[in-house]
This record gives C-alpha cells, sequence and structure tokens, in this order.
C-alpha cells in the first residue's frame, strides 16, 4: 500500500518537475510545480511527516504559488519563446549533471539498500506530533525561528521598495 | 519506513537536479524562480526523509523554516522581476545583456 | 538563557527600525541626515559589541566568542565605511533613503548573527537574512538597467547557490543525525563515515559557500553584480558579503569538518589556484573600474583560500587578519571610484587620465590601496599575505604560495594600468575633483587603518589569534 502510493507521488513529482522546468508557457509551469509541491507532500506524508506535509500543501502550494501565478498574471506574460540557443555551454552543463545525477542515485539507493541499516523503530503515529515538532522550535531552535522573523521583515521592506510603482 | 531511504533520497536527488537543469537552461526568470524552489523542494525531500530515518525531528524543524525562507525569498525575487519588467517588458535572462551574462 | 549577548544584535536591528521610522517623518530633502543617523548607530553597537561578554546563549545555538567578536568588528567596520561612501552617492541617486541604511544594517545584523551560530539552521536563516537585503540593495537604482539586471542576477544566482547549500547540509544532517556543529563532529571522529555520501554533501557545501565567496568556477555573477549595482553596496558587497561567506564556511569546516580533512583540502587547493589565476588575468583584460576591481576582489579570495588549504590556526588569523586588510584597502579603493563617480558620472579607467592633477589626495589614496592590495612591504597588505602564505608553506605547500607569488606579480600589472592614467596621462579636463566630508573620513579612515596595521601589526594579530583557538585544529 504505502510502496504504491511511493510510487505513484514519486512518478508524479518527478514528471511534473521535468513539465515545470519544458513548459513554455509560464503559467503551465507553475501549475505543474504545484502538482510537484502537491506530491511531495504526499510523500512527506505517507512517511510520516503529516504536520510538514499539511505546511507543504498550504504554505508552499497555497501562498508560495499563488505568488507566483499572481505575478505570471500581473504581468500578462507572452510564450516564451526558445529562439536561437545561445547558452550551449549551459546546455552541456544540464547534461553533464544529468550524468551526475545518475551516479549519485545510483550510490543512494545501494546505500538506502545497504549502509544505513534499518530505521530505529518507533511508532510514526505519535513521532511527528505538533506538540513534540513546535517545543523543539520553541527551545532548541527558538534562534533560528528569531532570526526568520527578521528575514520576514527584510522580505516585506524589499518587495515593497522595489515592486512599488511610484518611485 | 516500508520504503527503503535510499529511494526517497534518490528522488530527491532527482528533483533537485531537474531543478538545476531548470536554472541552467531555462530563460525565463519567473520558470528560473520555480526551478529554485524545486531545488529546495528536493532538499526538504531529503531533510525529512533523514529526519524519519534517525527518528530525529530537527529534520522537520528544518523544513519548517527553509519553507518560511522561501517564501521571503520568492516574494523578493518576484518583486525584482516586477521591477524588471516595468524597465524593459521581458523577464528573460538572454534580454539583459547590457552585461554580458 | 544568557540574553545579554545578543544585545549588539537587538540594538542594531532596533536601530535600523529606528531608522525607517524616522524616515517616515523626514522631508525629503532632509533624509540625507539618515546616512550620519546609522552611522551613530554603527558606532554605538561597535561599543556594545566589545563590552558585551563572552558566552553561550539559545543552548549552543548561539555564541559569542573572539571568533564572532572580530567578524562582527569587521561588519560593522565595512558597514560603517560603505555608509560613509554612500551619503553623497544617496543623496543623489537614490529614492527611499531611509530604506536603503536600514537594509544596510538589517543585513550586518545577519552577518553577526551568522558569525556567532554554531549550527547549521541558525547559520542557513542567518545567511539568507544577508543575502536577501543584499539583493534587495544590489537592485535599488531601479530606473537604472544595470542596476536592475545586477538585482536579478544577484538574486537568481544567490538563491540557487543556497538551494545547492542547503542540499549539502541536508546530507550532511543525514549522515550525522544532528545540525548542531559540535554534534556533527562528534559523530565524524568515530566513525569510518567517508563514504560516497559524505562527498558529495561536502561538494556541496563547498560549492554553495564559492558561491557567496565568488571563489572561481562560481564567480560568474560577481562581475556583473559588482559593476551594476550602486557602487557603495559593490563596496559593501565586495568586503562584506564575502567575509559573512568566509565566516560561516570557516565556522563549519574548522568547527565540525576537520575529522576529515583529508576530503575538502584538495577541493579548497583547486578552487585557491583556479580563484587566484582567473581572477588576475581576465582583470587585467577590463576597461571599467568596477569590474576591474571584481575581478581583483575574486583573486583575493583565492589568497585566503591558500591559507584556508593549511586548516591550522595560523590559517584562521591570517585570513581574519587579511579580511581586515582587505576591508580597509578595499572599501577604500571604491571610496576613490565613488568620489570620481559622483563627480564625473563614469566608471571608465581611461577616464582617470590625468587624476593626479585634479585631485592629488585621490589618486595618492588609490596608490597606496592598490599598493596595499598587491601586497607591498610597508602596508597592510604584505602582513596580510605573508601570514597567509605562512601558513600554506608550514603544510608544505610550496606549490600553492608559489602560484600565490606569481599571479601577486600578475597583480601589479592591472593595478599599475590605473596607476599610470592617473600620474602619466594628460587629464582630459582640468576641473578639481571634489570630496566631501563623508568620503574624506572613510579615505582616511581606510588609510589609517592599511597603514596602521602595516606599520604595527602585533596587537591586531594577537587579538585576532584568539579568534582562532576557537577552534580545536
Amino acid at each position: 500500500m504505502v510502496t504504491a502510493a511511493f510510487i505513484i507521488f514519486g512518478l508524479a513529482a518527478i514528471v511534473s518537475a521535468i513539465m515545470v522546468i519544458s513548459f513554455r508557457n509560464p503559467m503551465a509551469s507553475a501549475i505543474a510545480l504545484i502538482v510537484t509541491l502537491c506530491s511531495i507532500a504526499g510523500l512527506f506524508a505517507i512517511m510520516g511527516a503529516t504536520f510538514v506535509a499539511a505546511l507543504q500543501v498550504i504554505v508552499y502550494a497555497g501562498a508560495i504559488m499563488v505568488l507566483f501565478l499572481f505575478v505570471i498574471m500581473l504581468l500578462n506574460l507572452k510564450r516564451d519563446e526558445f529562439g536561437p540557443e545561445k547558452r550551449k555551454i549551459q546546455r552541456t552543463l544540464g547534461i553533464i549533471l544529468g550524468l551526475l545525477l545518475v551516479l549519485e542515485v545510483g550510490i543512494f539507493i545501494q546505500a538506502g539498500l545497504g549502509d544505513f541499516g534499518p530505521s530505529p523503530a518507533g511508532d510514526k503515529g505519535s513521532f511527528t506530533s505538533i506538540t513534540e515538532l513546535s517545543s523543539l522550535l520553541f527551545t532548541k531552535y527558538l534562534f533560528a525561528f528569531e532570526v526568520t522573523s527578521l528575514l520576514l521583515l527584510v522580505a516585506i521592506v524589499g518587495a515593497v521598495i522595489l515592486a512599488k510603482k511610484k518611485l | 519506513m516500508p520504503v527503503p531511504l535510499g529511494y526517497y533520497l534518490g528522488l530527491a536527488a532527482i528533483i533537485f537536479t531537474v531543478g538545476v537543469i531548470g536554472v541552467l537552461v531555462r530563460r525565463n526568470a519567473i520558470i528560473i524562480l520555480m526551478s529554485i524552489e524545486l531545488m529546495l523542494n528536493g532538499a526538504n525531500l531529503t531533510l525529512v526523509a533523514f529526519s524519519v530515518h534517525l527518528q530525529e525531528l530537527s529534520g522537520q524543524v528544518f523544513v519548517f523554516l527553509v519553507m518560511t525562507v522561501a517564501a521571503a525569498e520568492a516574494a523578493v525575487g518576484l518583486a525584482i522581476i516586477v521591477m524588471i519588467f516595468r524597465n524593459r517588458e521581458s523577464v528573460n535572462v538572454d534580454n539583459l545583456n547590457i552585461m554580458k551574462w | 538563557m544568557n540574553l545579554t549577548l545578543i544585545i549588539p544584535e537587538i540594538f542594531l536591528f532596533l536601530w535600523a527600525l529606528l531608522i525607517l521610522f524616522v524616515d517616515f517623518f523626514t522631508a525629503e530633502e532632509k533624509k540625507h541626515r539618515l546616512g550620519p543617523l546609522s552611522l551613530v548607530g554603527i558606532v554605538i553597537t561597535v561599543v556594545l559589541v566589545v563590552f558585551s561578554g563572552q558566552g553561550q546563549a539559545f543552548g549552543e545555538m548561539f555564541s559569542a566568542d573572539y571568533y564572532s567578536l572580530s567578524f562582527a568588528i569587521i561588519f560593522l567596520g565595512s558597514a560603517f565605511l560603505a555608509i560613509c561612501t554612500s551619503i553623497d552617492f544617496a543623496r543623489e541617486r537614490i529614492k527611499h533613503q531611509g530604506e536603503y541604511y536600514a537594509l544596510i544594517l538589517l543585513s550586518t545584523v545577519g552577518m553577526m548573527f551568522l558569525a556567532a551560530s554554531r549550527e547549521l539552521l541558525s547559520m542557513y536563516v542567518s545567511l539568507e537574512l544577508t543575502t536577501i537585503s543584499l539583493f534587495v540593495l544590489s537592485a535599488y537604482l531601479k530606473t537604472d538597467l544595470k542596476s536592475s539586471e545586477a538585482g536579478l542576477k544577484y538574486m537568481i544566482l544567490g538563491a540557487a547557490s543556497s538551494a545547492i547549500l542547503l542540499y549539502g547540509i541536508s546530507l550532511l544532517y543525514g549522515i550525522t543525525g544532528t545540525t548542531v556543529l559540535k554534534g556533527i563532529q562528534a559523530e565524524l571522529v568515530g566513525s569510518a563515515f567517508p563514504g560516497p555520501l559524505l562527498v558529495i554533501s561536502l561538494v556541496f557545501i563547498i560549492a554553495g559557500f564559492s558561491f557567496k565567496l565568488a571563489a572561481v568556477p562560481f564567480h560568474m555573477w560577481a562581475p556583473d553584480v559588482y559593476e551594476g549595482a550602486p557602487t557603495p553596496i559593490t563596496a559593501y558587497l565586495s568586503v562584506a558579503s564575502k567575509g559573512a561567506g568566509l565566516a560561516a564556511m570557516v565556522r563549519v569546516f574548522f568547527g565540525s569538518l576537520l575529522p576529515v580533512t583529508s576530503e575538502w583540502i584538495p577541493l579548497f587547493m583547486a578552487l585557491a589556484t583556479m580563484t587566484m589565476v582567473l581572477g588576475n588575468i581576465v582583470a587585467i583584460r577590463q576597461s571599467n573600474i568596477k569590474r576591474m576591481l571584481a575581478y581583483s576582489s575574486i583573486a583575493q579570495v583565492g589568497y585566503i583560500l591558500v591559507a584556508l588549504s593549511a586548516a591550522s590556526e595560523l590559517a584562521t588569523t591570517s585570513m581574519i587578519l587579511y579580511l581586515l586588510v582587505y576591508m580597509f584597502a578595499n572599501i577604500g579603493a571604491f571610496a576613490v571610484v565613488i568620489a570620481f563617480y559622483n563627480h564625473s558620472g563614469t566608471d571608465e579607467i581611461c577616464e582617470y587620465a590625468g587624476l593626479s592633477r585634479r585631485s592629488p589626495f585621490l589618486a595618492i589614496s588609490l596608490v597606496i590601496f592598490f599598493l596595499s592590495l598587491v601586497g607591498i612591504p610597508p602596508l597592510a597588505g604584505f602582513v596580510g599575505k605573508y601570514l597567509l602564505f605562512l601558513a600554506a608553506i608550514q603544510k608544505g605547500y610550496y606549490w600553492l604560495v608559489g602560484v600565490a607569488v606569481l599571479t601577486s606579480v600578475i597583480s601589479l600589472f592591472y593595478y599599475m594600468n590605473v596607476v599610470r592614467q592617473m600620474y602619466f596621462r594628460k587629464p582630459t579636463k582640468n576641473d578639481p575633483v571634489k570630496v566631501s566630508w563623508s568620503l574624506r573620513l572613510a579615505l582616511v579612515l581606510s588609510l589609517i587603518g592599511v597603514i596602521a596595521v602595516g606599520v604595527y601589526p602585533d596587537p591586531f594579530v594577537s587579538l585576532i589569534s584568539k579568534a582562532a583557538s576557537v577552534f580545536v585544529y
């Protein structure tokens, strides 16, 4: 059952990720990206990380992607023409990266089968309870959490300054 | 986990690399930003997979904050794109060739 | 929890908010006074940094030690100098001055957090705080095509490099099961980990940091961004953002990855060699002084990487000292460029012809800064480079030091080309170049720094070596 879910979500994630980078129309890419994000949320859920899965759908697929869609519609972008290819070097780089990826995935799968050994046993339902996660967030990782608030302030100020039309 | 950890990591690596390739080959700045989101998601998937495997929650806290950072980055990035579009009616990075890319 | 330790950062953050607040009630023609106001904030923060104690806060996450202290001084110093050079520039060319100064202060807060955090998650978030403010600042001249393009490039490559870094971090977390640097070190000591997974993770982490440092082959964004960004921001970027990258990188590598040095030292060496060679050679061809300084600052990172390949206490000492020296010389050089740009509106090297007659002070300052960047003896750059190379020689990396010395000689060409223009060419115009009080302050402070550290380096070295001793080598 879980294996089947993994295969479905995994394939959906890969296929839609490839669609994100291959569509010409940014709107279509954005929709494909939403599919990727939701499949990844599904993967989080089958791993037992339910809280993160919920966040992934609400924050990522919800809020962030709405921002993207909003900007795409605001700018009313036309199709991105491929035209004559000027970035040959990048293409080659991309191919090299793809080959490296095959190697990397090989290593991971081998490692997954062997080196990591069995996971420490535990009941997954209680493992990712929101209580534990948030207590960690507000004790051990409080510092990082507070710094994030500054980060959001900077993002607000920056985005307003840059996107404001009247100078 | 009934599915071995390595498969999750492999999947994350694939998504990450698709993102990297997108950043390298695409010229539309918005799609490049989306590819960066793919890269972040690859990293997030790795973090959660390890976190569940190790039964150690800090990986998930990490993902939580990465989402916040991604939102901030997307906001500023899109603001820059809007600004550029106002200046020159295009979001293609190859059209931005006052300076060499 | 000892919250008094982060008082300097909190103060600087509140000061940034104060600037935003005051900006709201200030008439447009008086807004240039926000610059001096932010300078006051920085000076007070420096005092607070020096007198706030040492120790740890937030558990293991945040540690105020000599290492974070010396980096905090460098970051605050470069913010101070950058704001000094900004005041006239901002009055003439920048809208929204309040937010401009506030963002500089906020990115400095991020850098100070970065230097003090001892855990990967806080580091990542602080690094993002720094870089996101810098994205905005480099795109700040909204109607200027070059600046907005610089902002876009910096944003794309900065965000992509953060993602690469994050991926490396996620693998490292998986291998060791913790994000605390000390815990990572403890995990790595006992086990026979150096497997392919660790190597992959190190490669990603090094690549991510190399983007931040603009080390070759991850440097391609730097010249464009440096050329396009507002020049005071370029000055700030070239010192502070590199410093931030180095602070985090050294904290990660010397603070947690020393048990596996054999995995990453060869990578550092390769980066150092490529960076020095390419940075110096490409700099020769540049006709725009900002681009030339961009390549020169790429090359300077190469020298620092030479020392870091040694992974010793001397390496850390020399790295921090060199960063201090480089801050004075590089921001000083940019201050001259800004003064000239404010007057003439151009950055082309050929326009510098005859500057010695139009403004002897600017010309001689630029010569001194360049000589310090090359590393000519009585100046600070010599002390810095000497220590950097000494660290590498102690480990027997003679060929690396050979390359470094050779490329330093090459660097003389392009620096001296500017000097030749200033002293041996006839000026095309004859009007003297005026220098305002704030730029004069930045120039004089940088000159004092370059000469003082060069003539009398002992107190600086002994202070900084305390910072280097926070790591166990």
